[in-house]
């Protein structure tokens, strides 16, 4: 089963909106309106460090349930490229698929 | 002379008292003593020599209690293996340099072999240079090689000597264990009756305290959670008890004050003791408190960096497999992180259980007692996972009571965390799991990374 990449942003943008709620650095944004473009962590990240890695196990567990998956998104690898694929909502849906993809989901 | 001579005098007068309820027929003190004297001749005829090193294979019985006796009385150094370390005894055999192996697995009556060993451990040695009765136990290995503890036999024993208030006490620690050997110690020296059951279920538990109106309750929290999922209290007359002990692991507050709801009466006492030192003394703040004063005579403590530190007199001689674990001094590290109030002391948890989150600690037991008010939980256990924006992330693993689909399962757990425990404490990845996630001990026992 191949997992629509609509579908893995929805999951990703609706564990963003419940965890933000949690963390000072989501004061003043608008959490209605978050997209592909939303910065997640680092400068005017919604997130603190805790926020995202909530986040990203969130997100790991909702996709290795519904794709039957093993697939692990907070690891060295992810840590040491170049670019974070932590920094949107955008980078982190593409770095999921790359991860889905390796593994024949 | 003899070691046990007032014991045994007690016993002499006390002969019609059972000492011990085992399958629910009660054996006397009267009995006892002959049953000694019994295996002391048997002992003799089968040249078990005094000073040997003597393996007691089986769980409780009579005759077992007897031979324990018989084995102190001339000095042996005795060394008690169960059943359930079946796959081990020939290991456990050779680390303590076993010489004489009585079987109670194949013949109730107790079978002797003689197996050629020499005594080469230096620890060993100086026991029996100093003439005295030793005791070896293997710690139960869960996290790691089992360790086995060596005790000068002379020094459990002496506390006994003062005679204390008796108890109609119900076991189901074996005699491999040191919370087992302290409450047959006690038990005889005071001539109390001990009720030994093989089925450890919260029914037949609740079932023998009704019929034998136990009054004293040697137990675990993680029994005591199970006791009140089962709800088997609602079905059996428990009014004989008069004390609940509960120690080995940290007491989640939620199920101590839930016990206290349902037996207010019954006095709750929390124990602390490791198979290195012995058991101390502990008197608690209150019932339904976590705080508590420990030490006693023979007991100094004190606490380095939030750690607690005791020495014993009745502190084991040192590991046979492992290097000692005291100070120069002789103070023990117990590994037990603690918070300190005046003269009281509350245990958080194992140094080495802490999760570190992002810098900020996490105890286990703190956020299993938030989740075990969840409903749908059965039992849980907290432990930490490498990760590598913070360190380390917290992870729960659920026995859930009915089945629940895990996604719906964590929209409620999550939810129901968010009000009662901070952001960092929430476990970020949860399992359930089939598989019971406690010991034959009746202890949690947690994951630990590799």
């Amino acid at each position: 089963m191949t997992m629509e990449r609509d579908t893995l942003t929805g999951i990703i943008l609706a564990s963003v909106r419940e965890f933000a709620q949690m963390s000072d650095k989501a004061q003043g944004h608008d959490l209605a309106a978050l997209d592909e473009k939303t910065r997640l962590f680092g400068g005017s990240g919604l997130l603190d460090s805790l926020g995202l890695v909530s986040v990203l196990m969130d997100v790991e567990q909702q996709v290795n349930d519904s794709q039957g998956t093993a697939i692990t998104i907070a690891d060295e690898r992810a840590m040491s490229q170049e670019r974070s694929p932590f920094r949107s909502v955008g980078s982190l849906t593409d770095y999921v698929l790359t991860l889905l993809h390796e593994q024949g989901a | 002379m003899s070691r046990l001579a007032w014991m045994l005098d007690k016993f002499a007068a006390a002969p019609d008292k059972p000492f011990i309820i085992w399958r629910d027929e009660a054996y006397r003190y009267g009995w006892l003593l002959e049953e000694v004297r019994h295996w002391q001749s048997r002992l003799a005829a089968a040249g078990v020599l005094p000073g040997q090193i003597v393996t007691v294979e089986g769980d409780y019985a009579p005759t077992t209690v007897a031979l324990l006796l018989a084995l102190l009385e001339q000095q042996a150094i005795i060394v008690p293996l169960t059943d359930s370390v079946e796959a081990h005894k020939p290991e456990f055999r050779q680390i303590a340099e076993a010489q004489v192996i009585i079987d109670f697995k194949q013949d109730a009556a107790g079978s002797i072999t003689h197996i050629p060993a020499t005594v080469t451990n230096p620890l060993l040695q100086t026991l029996l240079a100093a003439g005295a009765p030793g005791l070896v136990l293997f710690s139960s290995g869960s996290t790691g090689k089992s360790k086995a503890a060596l005790h000068n036999f002379d020094f459990l024993l002496k506390k006994f000597q003062h005679p204390r208030h008796t108890f109609v006490t119900l076991t189901f620690l074996l005699l491999d264990h040191i919370g087992g050997i302290n409450t047959l110690l006690y038990t005889l020296a005071n001539t109390g009756t001990i009720v030994s059951i093989d089925n450890r279920d919260p029914f037949a538990v609740c079932r023998a305290i009704e019929t034998h109106r136990v009054e004293l309750l040697p137990t675990s929290p993680t029994f005591l959670n199970l006791l009140l999922l089962s709800e088997a209290y609602t079905r059996f007359d428990l009014s004989s008890l008069r004390r609940i002990t509960y120690g080995t692991e940290v007491m989640p507050e939620r199920v101590l004050a839930r016990i206290h709801d349902i037996l207010p009466a019954v006095e709750l006492q929390q124990t602390y003791g490791l198979s290195e030192l012995g058991i101390l003394r502990s008197r608690s703040e209150a019932p339904d408190s976590l705080w508590i004063k420990v030490g006693g005579e023979g007991f100094e403590t004190k606490i380095v960096d939030n750690i607690l530190w005791i020495r014993a007199e009745s502190a084991m001689m040192g590991y046979l497999n492992a290097p000692a674990p005291f100070d120069a001094d002789g103070w023990f590290n117990t590994g037990d992180a603690v918070e300190v109030k005046g003269e009281y002391i509350k245990i958080l948890g194992r140094r080495s259980e802490i999760i570190n989150v992002g810098g900020q600690k996490v105890y286990p037991v703190e956020v299993e007692s938030v989740l075990l008010a969840l409903p749908n939980v059965r039992d849980v256990a907290v432990s930490g996972e490498a990760n590598p924006i913070t360190g380390q992330t917290v992870v729960a693993r659920f026995n859930l009571i009915e089945p629940e689909p895990l996604p719906e399962f964590r929209k409620r757990m999550r939810e129901f965390c968010r009000d009662r425990l901070a952001a960092y404490k929430i476990p970020a990845r949860i399992e359930i799991v089939t598989e019971e996630q406690y010991s034959q001990r009746y202890k949690k026992m947690r994951r630990r990374e590799v």
